[in-house]
Order: structure tokens, then sequence, then C-alpha cells
């Protein structure tokens, strides 16, 4: 009753004008920073941070929790109407929403883009509010030899990912894993295949190898398939906005990714671009019609995006609870906090519930208002796609040049991405998917610091003696086998 | 572990590669000559990542090892060369049993290379010239070679792109755009 009697105590504080306008403007501010390719949901908390200075600590964190939420359905927008994800997470939607697009049918994409980050964004809030204080205690119970399978059950997925291709998308996870071991090593501090350049001493950067690999191959793709004649990205009649009915064709998609990207959102290190990837994987697994993924299945755009936002209130749960920020912009947010005398964990609850309670009710509220602005905006974005070619393709190019430079402020980034680009066009031209490359660059790091800490603490034996490890590296072998053989039973079929 | 240090940089890498890309140049040779010459790109995408596997584990033998019970850095890396070995050639025994489709045909290869080129000389130009100028040579020169002659379209949304990356990048979120070499010799 306390928790209940607490939140609408939370609800109530929101009546002012002050939290609703801070509500207003962080939805806004997340969904053009998550919009744009080069800012991350991080980047656009971080750069808000010095605005709260001013404001209460409830103000700054509603504001921020705001932007938080809307930066990952923004990065969806990009990424269903010109295949450029906004968000390394909104990789994942545009598997199908970018074809949706092709099709003539982006309102399908961005609807069913909004519906399921709104659902999923609640979802993973209530989960949050109910039980924040016991999950997190699990999550931060969990070995390196667990958070190891965690990698590796994710890394299965590209098995489903790469359909009859298989064979092509493992050697591109395994490239993507193996550019993930440039750098400084982690543990050691060796350096590994820098070729004695200092830029490479981090590694390469995400970002501008997901903008390179997806925006820019596809720019290039586009430009090879090119006619010098009129023509845009996708024609259409009008918009086609889903109606009531396909949305809820997608109910039990969009429940099931959200719980799943609510409990992956909680592990620290694993975040919305492994939600949503495991969703997808998931999604595509229980379908009626798995070959219709990638091709352009409202399924697949509603996996990835309710995934992706119900992580936000997953990675909320150690950051709150436990005071362990699990993500970048968590990090950023338990920052901003602190700026404020504000020291999140468990004592948080019961010296401030008004900040925490208020922050649960924002969340809620700020996913409704990324509902009704993000239905205003969708007339508005819908409308990128029928910019003819030959005005849109350079316009990608400069977009996607600007944003892998600010990421680092690094012109080796831009060459970096360019690299990818030209990398990726011949590689997808041949039948080699992009997205295990990212899959392998994101889950690289996890999988091994996590084998080599877990072999530290017990020895080899430690990944098949305890449960939840053997549990999900058994899920992780089925993960991969059933695919492979219903490909096989496919072809001789 | 001389050798590995002489391969990892420098000249030692520069003949290292260009051993690897005449080894390369022999094995296209070779499939052109062959009955498998329509799959030449489905052979030779597999080799090219053999070889940039092999790179990395002639540098990987020169990392330290792990103690008992640690696992050294050149593990994990190993594992995922060995990855790429397996797939590799899984993938051209499947050209060689014929399962694989022929090499996709080129599409207008002239318009996407020559696209490259600018993007990569806009980059170039970027570190002289400045963003801003670059950006102009780059969108409106861009337009202008897919066709596009609407003049109005292109000089107002090249200027509008320079007034948001102006007031979004530069002045809200402090990217310090390159503002190029010579610019800054000329104008100090």
């Amino acid at each position: 009753m306390d928790l209940l009697s607490n939140l609408v105590t939370g609800f109530g504080y929101l009546a002012g004008v002050q939290p609703a306008v801070a509500i207003v403007v962080g939805v806004i501010l997340g969904i053009l920073a998550g919009a744009m390719p080069g800012l991350s949901p991080s980047m656009g908390v971080a750069l808000l941070v010095p605005f709260t200075y001013k404001l209460s600590p409830q103000i700054s964190l509603i504001l921020l929790g705001s932007i938080y939420i809307a930066a990952n359905y923004g990065g969806s927008i990009t990424a269903v109407t010109i295949n450029t994800p906004g968000t390394p997470s909104a990789v994942v939607t545009s598997f199908d929403g970018y074809p949706l697009t092709k099709m003539g049918k982006p309102g399908v994409g961005l609807g069913t883009s909004l519906i399921a980050s709104t659902v999923g964004g609640i979802i993973g809030t209530i989960i949050l509010i109910f039980f924040s204080v016991p999950l997190a205690r699990l999550a931060v119970k969990l070995h390196p030899a667990e958070y190891f399978a965690l990698a590796i059950f994710g890394l299965a997925t590209v098995a489903s990912l790469g359909g009859k291709n298989w064979a092509k998308a493992f050697i591109a996870a395994m490239l993507g894993l193996l550019i993930n071991t440039i750098g400084i090593d982690p543990i050691s501090g060796v350096q590994r295949f820098t070729f004695g350049n200092y830029k490479l001493f981090d590694g390469f950067a995400l970002v501008p190898a997901l903008i390179g690999l997806f925006a820019l191959s596809e720019v290039f793709s586009r430009m090879e398939e090119y006619k010098l004649e009129k023509g845009v990205v996708a024609k259409f009649e009008k918009a086609n906005w889903p109606k009531f009915m396909d949305y809820w064709k997608l109910k039990f998609t969009i429940l099931r990714s959200s719980i799943l990207g609510t409990l992956i959102g909680i592990f620290p290190g694993a975040g919305a671009t492994i939600a949503a990837f495991l969703s997808y994987d998931v999604a595509k697994k229980s379908s009626k019609h798995p070959e219709t993924f990638g091709k352009g299945n409202p399924e697949g755009v509603a996996a990835a995006e309710a995934a992706n936002s119900s992580s936000v209130g997953g990675a909320l749960v150690p950051l709150l609870a436990l005071g362990i920020p699990g993500s970048a912009t968590t990090a950023v947010l338990i920052g901003a906090l602190m700026i404020h005398d504000v020291n999140p964990g468990p004592l948080l609850f019961v010296e401030r519930p008004d900040i925490v309670y208020s922050l649960f009710a924002a969340l809620l509220v700020a996913n409704a208002v990324m509902l009704v602005l993000g239905l205003w905006g969708s007339k508005l974005w819908i409308k990128v796609t029928i910019i003819p070619k030959k005005v849109l393709l350079p316009s990608i190019l400069a977009i996607s040049i600007i944003g892998s430079f600010a990421v680092h402020y690094s012109i080796f980034d831009v060459a970096s991405c360019i690299g990818f680009g030209i990398a990726g066009w011949l590689l997808k031209k041949h039948g080699y998917p992009a997205a295990p490359i990212v899959l392998g660059m994101v889950l690289g790091k996890l999988a091994e610091t996590n084998f080599r800490r877990a072999v530290l603490m017990g020895g080899y034996s430690v990944f098949i003696t305890r449960p939840v490890s053997i549990i999900l590296l058994l899920l992780a072998v089925a993960s991969f086998a059933v695919p492979l053989m219903q490909n096989r039973k496919n072809s001789s079929e | 572990m001389e050798v590995v240090k002489f391969l990892e940089k420098g000249p030692g890498l520069a003949l290292f590669l260009g051993f690897m890309v005449a080894v390369l140049g022999v094995v296209i040779f070779l499939i052109r000559r062959s009955s498998k010459k329509e799959y030449t790109a489905r052979i030779v995408f597999p080799v090219i990542f053999m070889e940039i596997a092999f790179v990395f584990l002639i540098i990987l033998m020169g990392f330290k090892k792990g103690s008992a019970n640690t696992v050294g850095p050149a593990v994990v890396p190993l594992l995922w060369i060995i990855g790429i070995f397996a797939f590799s050639i899984i993938l051209i025994v499947k050209v060689l049993l014929g399962h694989e489709e022929k090499d996709p045909e080129w599409g207008n290869i002239r318009v996407a290379v020559t696209y490259i080129i600018f993007t990569v000389l806009y980059l170039i130009i970027m570190q002289y010239l400045g963003y801003y100028i670059a950006t102009v040579l780059f969108l409106i020169g861009g337009m202008y070679y897919l066709t596009y002659r609407n003049w109005k379209v292109m000089i107002s949304l090249t200027a509008g792109w320079l007034v948001f990356s102006y007031l979004a990048f530069y002045k809200l979120l402090y990217v310090p755009l390159p503002q190029g070499k010579l610019i800054s010799w000329i104008f100090g």
C-alpha cells in the first residue's frame, strides 16, 4: 500500500507547470537526439545535465528521464525512413522497418515502432516500479560465467539472423568479434592489433561503425542501383497507418519483447541493443511467418522497439535500487543525481520517496506524451521518404559524416565510418549481413571480459557448474541449432 | 618473436600486406581461368577473410601467454580467428559443391565508386578548407552530379544544413567542427 500511496503522491507532484514542461521538453529533445545518428541517448542526457544545475532534483530527474525514454524511440525514426539507425539499438528496427518503407508502407513501420515503444516503455516502467528492489539484488548476484553465457546466448541469434546464409552471418559475427578485440586489452593492458597506431588504442568506435555499415552502405547500394532519373525512397499514395486491429495482432510480440527487454536491461552492461537483438530473434522463432522477417514484417519492428524502450525501465532498476549504473546513460544519470546531493541506492526509497516516485510517475507520463508527439510528428517524418533520391542520398552522407565526427571529434572516426560503409556495401552485395558484425562488436567485450573473469575466479569448469550459466548456454545451443535444422529441412523439402 | 614485431607495423606490415594482396591476386587469376570463374567473388571473399585472420594470427603470436588459471590476451581473439577460418572453408566448400549461387551482377558501379571518391575527397577537403566550405562543395556538387538542377532547393538545403550544423553541433553541443588548416593559416 505504501508503494501505491507513494505513486499517487508522485503523480500529484506532476500536476504543476514545471514538471509538465520538463516532460514535454525532455521528450522532444530525446526524440531529436535519438533520431540524429551520432547522438546517443547518453549524449542527449549528458548534454542537458548542465541545464539542470538550477533545477530541483525532481525536475532534473524528470527532464533527464524523459530524454532517456524518448531517445530510444527517436532512433527508430531514421532507421525506418532512411535506414540510418539513430541509436545502436535501432539497428534491429531497421531490419524490417526499412523494407516496409521500400514497400511503400512507411506508415506501418513508423506507427508500429511508436506504439511498440510506448507500450514497451510503460511495461518496463511498471516492472521497475513493482520489482526494482528484488530484481536488482538478483542481477548483481550473477557471476561473470553467467554474463558470458548471456553474451553467447545473444551471439547464437546470428543463426536465425542469417537464415539460409548462416555461414556468412557467422563469418560476419566473427569479424565483428575480432574487430572488437582491436585496442588495449581491458584485463592485461596489452596492445592488440593496433599496428602501432595510437588511434586504435580504444579500438573502432561503435557508432561510426554502425553508421557506416547501415547508412553509408545503403547509400552506396542505392548509388549502384541508380539510374539518372527521378526517384524517391518509397512511392505511396497515402501514409497507410496501421489500424487498431493491426496493432492488436502484435500484442503478444510487444508484451513478450517488453518483458524480455526489461529483464535484459537490468543486467549491467547488457543494454538496449542486446535486448533488441534477442527479442527480435525470439519473435522470429515464435512467429507463424519467420520467413518474412527481414523483408518488412511489422512483428520485427514491434519486437525490436518494445525491447529497446522497455530496457530503459530495466536499466533504472540497479541504478535506483542499488546505486549501480548498468549503462552509459544511467552512469550519466547517477552523476546528475550526485550533483543534486542525491545518492541512489536502497536508502533512496526510504529517504527520498518523493524523488523516486515522481520519477516513476514521470516515466509513465513521458511515454504517453511520446505517443502524442510521435503521432503528430510521424506525419512530418514520413515526408522524408518522398524527398527525391538526388537530394536525399547526399544529405544522408552529410548527416552520417557529422554524426560519426561528433562521437569523439575525430576525423579517424569519420574515415573508419567510410571504410565500414564501403565494406558494408560490398558484403551486403554478396549476401553477408551487416547486423551480425554490429552484434559481434556489441557483445565482444561482454563475452571476453566475463569469460576471462570467470576462468580467473573458478577455472574453466565454472561455466557448467553454475545452473544459470548452463541453462543459458543450453538455450544458446538450441537457439543456434534450431534455425539451422529448420533451414536444412526447408531446403530438403 | 622478432619477426612478429617486424611484421606488425611500419615497413614490415606494408610488406606483409603486400604479400597478402599478391596471394589474393594469384587466387583471383587462378579462379578466372578455372570452371568456377562465375563464382569469383563467392571464393574471393572467404579468401580475404582468411587472409585477414592470418594477419591477426601472426600478430597474435607476439602476445604474452596467460599464467595458470588465467586467460591471456591471445586466447579469445584466437577463438574468433579459428571461427573465421572454419566458416570461410565451409563457404568455399559450398561453392565447390555447387551449393552457392553465381556472383551477383554489378549495377551502376561508376556512380557508386564516384560517390565514394566524392566522400573521401569531402573528408580530405574538410581538413584543409574546413567543415563549412567542404560541406557546400559536397552537397551542391553531389546533387549536381546526380543531375538534380533545382538550384533553389540545392542552395536552401545546403544553407539550412550549415545553419543547423553550426547551431546544433558547434554552438549547442560544442563539437569543434574542423576549421581547416588552410583557412586557419590564412586567417590565423
